[in-house]
């Protein structure tokens, strides 16, 4: 019986215990026709909203489990890559620090609380007439 | 008059009766000895009222009586006059304050909630992405955290970053200059 219980609880705590990950994704934003990404499709909407351009497509992602106080380092591809470290956990909400560099070059540092699948944007370098934008987001 | 109605018999004895009602009570009594013995008793007492009239004396008239009261009230000096308070309870204190009491406790409590609501620190609500600080090393560069209707989308704005006709030159630049 004892090890039914162990079982039971090895398994209620795995149910309860997932772990938090954060999603960082690279992003041309064009009006270019055809350059869009289905892989977009969740965020499109707001995208076009808070940018304005027609179409966008998605030039690399990566996503992580958070550890508490683990700096992680995710690769966006382009040279680009985002360095996270968590600073606090709430229920559903993480205060994290962000670190975001192209090469050698920290192009933005920034503290963000954010919201299980809430999003932050941000508008990067002008590439001709593109934008470069970095989208996270906090998912359980 | 069917039943033994003793004030139609005072009005009759007053002679307040008039026309039919007053026949009609006549009648009765002529037929009935209770309501005549009555109408006897009443009438020897009106007799005996009339015989004695109450006699008040006064010396002056009632105008000149009121004004002398009124001559005595202004010459009067004011007097200081001592009226009990009664003692309150508290349930009485309380009873009689109680709108005071209210609009105080209601003071009490909005003061204390804001008072816990700037205690606590800032931090995001239900749904929302909060910037807490953003910056940028790169000189002539400005990140700005944009606020929008949506709480769960923030935007932050990197302007002044060096413009690039493609994404190899984008890279290059980048390597080349550290920060």
């Amino acid at each position: 019986m004892r090890w039914i219980a162990t079982l039971v609880l090895s398994l209620l705590f795995a149910g309860t215990a997932q772990a938090t990950s954060v999603e960082a994704r690279l992003i041309r934003a064009s009006n270019e026709i055809g350059k869009s990404d289905a892989a977009l499709a969740d965020i499109h909407a707001k995208l076009k909203e808070k940018f304005g351009y027609q179409f966008y497509q998605q030039l690399g992602a990566q996503r992580q489990p958070l550890k508490a106080g683990a700096k992680l380092r995710l690769d966006l591809g382009e040279n680009f890559s985002l360095f996270v470290t968590p600073k606090s956990s709430g229920k559903r909400q993480q205060k994290l620090e962000f670190e975001w560099y192209s090469g050698k070059t920290l192009l933005l540092r920034s503290v963000v609380e954010i919201v299980e699948n809430g999003h932050l944007l941000v508008k990067g370098p002008e590439v001709g007439n593109d934008w470069i934008v970095l989208a996270v987001s906090v998912r359980n | 008059m069917k039943q033994h109605n003793t004030e139609r018999l005072s009005a009759l004895a007053d002679g307040e009766l008039k026309g039919l009602s007053r026949w009609l009570a006549q009648r009765h009594v002529r037929h009935c000895p209770q309501c005549a013995a009555e109408l006897q008793r009443v009438e020897r007492v009106r007799q005996t009222l009339a015989a004695c009239p109450p006699i008040i004396e006064m010396s002056d008239s009632a105008d000149f009586f009121w004004s002398k009261v009124k001559r005595d009230i202004t010459t009067r000096e004011p007097q200081t006059v001592f009226i009990p308070v009664p003692r309150l309870s508290l349930a009485d204190w309380l009873l009689v304050h109680r709108g005071a009491l209210a609009t105080a406790t209601s003071g009490l409590m909005v003061a204390l909630l804001t008072g816990v609501m700037l205690q606590q620190p800032h931090s995001a609500g239900p749904g929302t992405v909060l910037v807490e600080r953003v910056d940028t090393v790169i000189p002539n560069t400005v990140a700005t955290p944009l606020k929008g209707a949506e709480s769960d989308v923030a935007v932050i704005w990197v302007s002044g970053l060096e413009w690039t006709a493609d994404l190899d030159e984008m890279k290059q630049r980048f390597e080349n200059s550290e920060t």
